[in-house]
């Protein structure tokens, strides 16, 4: 098993490079075409059902900025997915290289504790966990948009930060029981 | 048939109304009425008509077992139920036949199912199957699916005076396990004054030893300890968690689809009734599902109701002015929905000055309720298909809450919730703005609920949402510190922030709260105005924050003073356009102002508050550094925030370097030196900036720049520099007046 590695490359002039993974392969695409319309930075989206990545195209990918794991809460499969595929990434890849997001979380019929493993998951390994509505056209903007301002940092491209300092700031804390604060 | 079924037709809304109908109203009952009537001549010939007589008359123990019959009348049956939703006497044949069991146990299940109204739900029919209910040969999954149908219909029963006149009988039903959860909810939507009693509260008490601390048995008691305080000493947790939770999703859906298509059918009638205590528009008041209920009564006759209570009630719909209110204030009955409150001018203000608890919290409960089910329980994973609709509902909770000035505590638990799944981009605007209404949380609980899904949405987010959260967080401190000011009580240090949040706090920890506050938006802004580069537009957003922060005491009384960070300081007195450097220097002006009245307080009043010697500390290195850097050319001075190495800054190059930041040549104020330099000397050929540093034309610059509007600098300036006449050279020297 090959481990993809963050800093095995050199990074390109003015691009920023994501890793888009999701097991259903119906969010990643029309996130990819919200994605690439950006215009200050190169944004080159990859796409993957899975980890590890196939062999052959291994010497002309370009370095991986930022890997988003895309889990879709409805399914058990998918979160499943995403956390076999978390053992090919380098560790280098968790100082900041890795966000996770999570759709359907609204959904009725999403029981609570997947939504529970996913943080869990997300705060162990010092992650940011973001939410996004994929069924709506604004929401799936307000997710590329969001992305954006991740990569943007993590590729190096935001003066005086760092992708380590970053994932201090935004990183997924596991919230106790809001259901029934202590409060007297 | 049908017809002999149809016993809260028209007539019976026709008597009812006669009382205080105006004669236009009349008139739109009378195009119901024929329209009624044009329905059932059609419905004549319909199968479904025979179908439901064929359930009506069939006989007790047919046999349902190759029975293609029954078979194929109940499929038609449930064809209509679920695409157009049954007419209320098809509901009323319907729930009878399935609640008698008149063909054994197996149909009844799959009959409730299909129970989807199209208008409303006679409360006869109700009633008749909660008797049923009594009988006792009904198994236990389909007795509780009876009343978690009861529970998803509620708010379409025409009536419920009938229902609350055998609120006993239901209430016998709590001893049965497997159905207790769900009468207690239907109890909780029926329960009124005179329901309480003592045996009722002995007997729940007795159930909660039995069951340990159940939320819904909680949610019932907290009820009655509202209406009867004296009955209940039970102590009850301010905050429970929200709602009964019998989410009864394939119903909801199948309800929601049945409203939306007929919506379109009947929006016309709508049209007619325009009036908000128009009775006749009860009837069709609930086709989309977050759609304000209309203010309706459930008293219908108001001279003959209540003979056992004394007094006599009147419902708000009979209201029509404020005078009005103001006479029956005292014996003012609630509507049945309490979500009609919101769209009526009038419930808010009764709303507004009531003093019994129980109007906000049925309020609450329902609208913690509508909340959690539409926007952290939506069957279809949150597709905003209704946004428009929703967009509605939450301003006109917005503007709820801002008539009230204060927000309501499910609306406050629900945001907990659904910040930690927000993308951020979802109604924003809207709850961003019941953000900012969230009532003091303390500071033990605040970094939990609020900052880390606040922090975690501020640093991933666009540079529009930052500005935003940070007004939002702005509206949230002003909110908090007008409460302050309104409730805070004079001889004592202690503040009951109660008025209807139930929170009760004191002093000392109001000022914790606000503390956190003001220093996570400090945290925020400091990196914030780092990532983006120092945009001027988020600055201008946190110097908006500042403003507020600085004049904690003087404004409102609140004895705090905080300081803005460095992190906030120094970007703000370095930015590239003047305005930011004009609000800062207002900012440390006001600043000055509080701490010298707190300190002239200290002196006074041995009582005062104790501002530390840190924050005076401080407070002086800022003055001195402004001072410096604007007045003095004093720039990277040794002991100063910003220091630099002297073999560096040579080696920049820069000439004098020290200068860089005085007001003639920082950044910002550049060009007003340049213009004021050709104003000075029309005539001069070369520019030299440094002239204007010498005394005179120094002291005409700055009324030049004071004359361009920055009173900010004006006022800072007057406050805090001395101007000092050196006598060799002729230039001015300033040095900061210190606070201590």
């Amino acid at each position: 098993m090959s481990l993809l590695k963050p800093f095995s490359k050199l990074p390109g002039i003015n691009s920023a490079n994501i890793l888009l993974v999701e097991f259903e392969e119906t969010f990643q695409q029309s996130l990819a075409d919200a994605l690439v319309e950006e215009t200050a930075v190169t944004v080159n989206v990859r796409l993957a059902k899975s980890l590890p990545l196939p062999k052959e195209n291994e010497e002309n990918r370009p370095r991986i900025d930022l890997v988003v794991f895309i889990i879709n809460l409805t399914t058990e499969l998918s979160f499943q997915s995403a956390e076999a595929s978390l053992k090919c990434l380098d560790s280098g890849f968790f100082l900041g290289k890795v966000c996770f997001m999570v759709t359907n979380a609204r959904n009725a019929s999403v029981p609570t504790e997947r939504l529970d493993s996913v943080r869990k998951l997300a705060a162990s390994l010092h992650c940011p966990l973001l939410f996004a509505e994929d069924q709506t056209p604004a929401g799936v903007t307000n997710a590329a948009e969001r992305l954006l301002t991740i990569l943007k940092v993590t590729a190096g491209l935001v003066p005086m930060t760092t992708a380590l300092y970053l994932s201090n700031l935004t990183r997924c804390t596991v919230p106790p029981d809001i259901d029934q604060p202590t409060f007297d | 048939m049908a017809a002999s079924f149809n016993r809260s037709g028209p007539s019976d809304l026709e008597t009812s109304s006669v009382n205080d109908q105006s004669v236009s109203s009349r008139s739109s009952n009378r195009s119901v009425r024929v329209a009624e009537k044009e329905r059932r001549k059609n419905e004549a010939e319909d199968p479904v008509v025979l179908a439901l007589k064929y359930f009506n008359d069939v006989e007790a123990g047919t046999p349902v077992n190759g029975n293609d019959e029954v078979e194929k009348q109940l499929v038609l049956v449930e064809k209509v139920g679920y695409s157009r939703g049954l007419s209320p006497d098809a509901i009323s044949v319907m729930l009878e036949f399935a609640m008698s069991l008149r063909m054994g146990t197996t149909l009844c299940p799959r009959v409730l199912k299909c129970l989807i109204p199209a208008t409303t739900v006679p409360q006869e029919a109700v009633v008749r199957a909660v008797v049923w209910l009594g009988v006792g040969k009904i198994p236990a999954t389909t007795q509780v699916l009876f009343v978690k149908w009861v529970l998803t219909v509620f708010d379409m029963i025409d009536e419920k005076d009938q229902l609350r006149a055998i609120y006993g009988f239901i209430f016998n039903f709590v001893t049965d396990e497997n159905l207790c959860p769900f009468i207690c909810h239907l109890l909780y939507l029926l329960t009124r004054k005179e329901s309480v009693r003592v045996f009722r509260v002995r007997k729940l008490l007795e159930l909660q030893s039995k069951l340990g601390r159940q939320p819904f048995l909680l949610h019932l008691l907290s009820l009655y300890k509202v209406f009867c305080p004296e009955l209940v000493t039970l102590s009850i947790p301010s905050r429970m968690r929200s709602g009964f939770k019998n989410h009864t999703s394939p119903w909801k859906s199948a309800l929601l689809f049945v409203q939306k298509r007929n919506g379109s059918q009947v929006s016309s009638n709508v049209s007619l009734a325009v009036t908000v205590k128009d009775k006749t528009s009860t009837r069709k008041r609930k086709h989309h599902h977050l759609e304000l209920p209309k203010l309706s009564s459930v008293v219908n006759k108001p001279a003959q109701t209540e003979t056992s209570s004394s007094r006599k009630l009147v419902p708000l719909t009979q209201l029509h002015s404020f005078a009005q209110l103001l006479e029956n204030m005292h014996r003012i009955e609630l509507p049945s929905q309490m979500g009609s409150l919101l769209g009526s001018s009038m419930a808010l203000h009764y709303l507004d000055c009531v003093q019994d608890e129980s109007a906000l919290l049925r309020l609450n409960f329902w609208l913690g309720y509508s909340l959690h089910e539409e926007f952290l329980f939506c069957s279809d994973g949150g597709a905003s298909q209704y946004s428009e609709e929703v967009l509605q509902f939450l301003n006109r909770l917005l503007s709820t809450q801002h008539f009230l000035q204060e927000g309501f505590s499910s609306s406050e638990a629900f945001l907990y919730k659904f910040l930690t799944v927000w993308d951020g981009a979802l109604y924003r605007p809207e709850i961003l703005g019941l953000l900012s209404n969230i009532p003091v949380i303390p500071s033990s609980q605040i970094g939990r609920l609020l900052f880390e899904p606040l922090m975690q949405l501020f640093f991933t987010s666009s540079l529009f949402f930052k500005c935003g959260l940070i007004e939002c967080l702005n509206n949230m401190l002003l909110k908090w510190l007008t409460w302050h000011s309104v409730y805070a009580l004079e001889d004592d240090l202690d503040i009951s922030l109660h008025s209807h949040t139930s929170i009760n706090m004191t002093l000392s920890g109001f000022k914790d709260s606000v503390m956190e506050l003001v220093l996570f938006v400090g945290r925020l802004a400091s990196v914030g105005l780092q990532l983006e580069g120092c945009h001027s537009v988020l600055l201008s957003f946190v110097l908006d924050f500042y403003e507020t922060a600085c004049d904690t005491f003087l404004k409102y009384g609140l004895p705090l003073v905080l300081l803005p960070p460095s992190g906030v300081f120094y970007p703000a007195l370095l930015a590239s356009d003047p305005v930011s450097v004009d609000r800062l220097a207002y900012i440390m002006y006001r600043y000055k102002a509080n701490l010298t009245s707190a300190k002239n307080q200290e002196k006074v009043t041995e009582q005062a508050f104790h501002i530390s010697r840190q924050t005076f500390r401080e407070f002086n290195s800022y003055i001195a550094v402004m001072a410096n850097y604007l007045w003095n050319s004093r720039v990277f001075h040794p002991g100063m925030g910003v220091q630099l190495e002297k073999e560096l800054l040579l080696k920049s190059n820069v000439p004098e370097y020290w200068t860089s930041f005085d007001l003639i040549h920082h950044p910002a104020f550049m060009s007003y030196a340049i213009d004021f330099h050709r104003k000075c000397w029309p005539g001069r050929k070369d520019m030299d900036l440094n002239s204007i540093k010498l005394s005179k034309p120094w002291g005409w610059y700055l009324e030049y720049l004071f004359t361009q509007g920055f009173d900010g600098l004006k006022l800072f300036f007057q406050g805090n520099v001395r101007q000092q006449k050196a006598q060799g050279d002729g230039q001015g020297d300033s040095t900061p007046t210190q606070a201590r």
